[in-house]
């Protein structure tokens, strides 16, 4: 097993919103194990839900019946997240605010706007029926490992 | 994850709405909910006080603009006191703290609502 896939934890969750709070639990796991700093695990902990809920919310034609994968994997200062679907093709990066600043801040696209900040790379392909989308986000290890 | 939600009358016909926990997705229907039973034309200024908040999301944050648009529109005072730095970063990332009044603690929100008071007492 090489060293990317020792540090590989995966969950698969429902297209349900209420699978936010899992996702949220199995991050907290994940940064307990690999010492992740705080200030990183809030981060993650907010880029995780706003992905899933975006992908949850507009990748498929229903809530329920239906599989979101994340993995995470987390290597030499750099944690990479990936979600898998089968919805239907729909890109994230695509559901932004055009203008942060002056749009109405009670309508959608903050997410994405969200993610993009807290996040250094952001990637979407479709790949066969899938929807993956990976996002990379570099840290500072802690001292004390 | 859950949030705890606690509303309190504050001087001058105004409410305080304390908020801890997880304002997130699943949650924020409950927060609005409350603020719709709670804030009305009558409610002069709301307090959100986010002391024991330690999670919030984009879908928290639009019940908060929401609140912040029907206070504005009433003409009331729409006031966010007791911000964790976590917390403050999310408004700070969508560029929303610009014409917000947002206090770090009591002392300062007390401050500035005196002066207010003040204010008024000068205009009268």
């Amino acid at each position: 097993m090489d060293r990317q896939m020792q540090n590989t934890r995966s969950i698969t969750l429902r297209n349900e919103l209420a699978d936010s709070s899992k996702l949220a639990d199995f991050l907290s796991n994940y940064v307990k194990t690999y010492k992740i700093p705080g200030d990183t695990y809030n981060d993650l902990r907010l880029v995780l839900e706003e992905t899933f809920v975006n992908i949850a919310s507009y990748a498929f034609d229903k809530h329920g019946g239906q599989t979101i994968t994340v993995d995470l994997t987390n290597t030499a200062g750099e944690i990479s997240i990936t979600f898998t679907d089968t919805g239907i093709a729909f890109n994230p990066l695509n559901h932004a605010a055009d203008n942060i600043e002056t749009d109405d801040h009670c309508e959608g696209g903050m997410g994405i706007h969200i993610i993009r900040s807290l996040t250094d790379r952001q990637q979407y392909d479709r790949v066969g029926q899938s929807n993956v989308f990976t996002l990379t986000k570099h840290y500072t290890k802690q001292n004390n490992e | 994850m859950s949030l705890d939600i606690v509303i309190t009358p504050e001087a001058n016909n105004g409410k305080r709405i304390s908020i801890a926990g997880s304002l997130d997705s699943n949650t924020a229907p409950e927060l609005q909910q409350s603020i719709d039973n709670e804030i009305n034309d009558s409610v002069n200024a709301t307090v959100i006080d986010f002391k024991g908040l330690d999670f919030l999301s984009s879908a928290g944050l639009r019940v908060i603009f929401k609140a912040k648009k029907m206070m504005d529109g009433n003409g009331g005072k729409f006031l966010m006191v007791n911000l964790q730095p976590q917390i403050k970063k999310v408004f700070e990332i969508i560029k929303a703290l610009d014409g917000m009044n947002v206090f770090k603690d009591q002392a300062e929100m007390d401050e500035y609502l005196t002066a207010m008071q003040d204010k008024v007492k000068e205009g009268e």
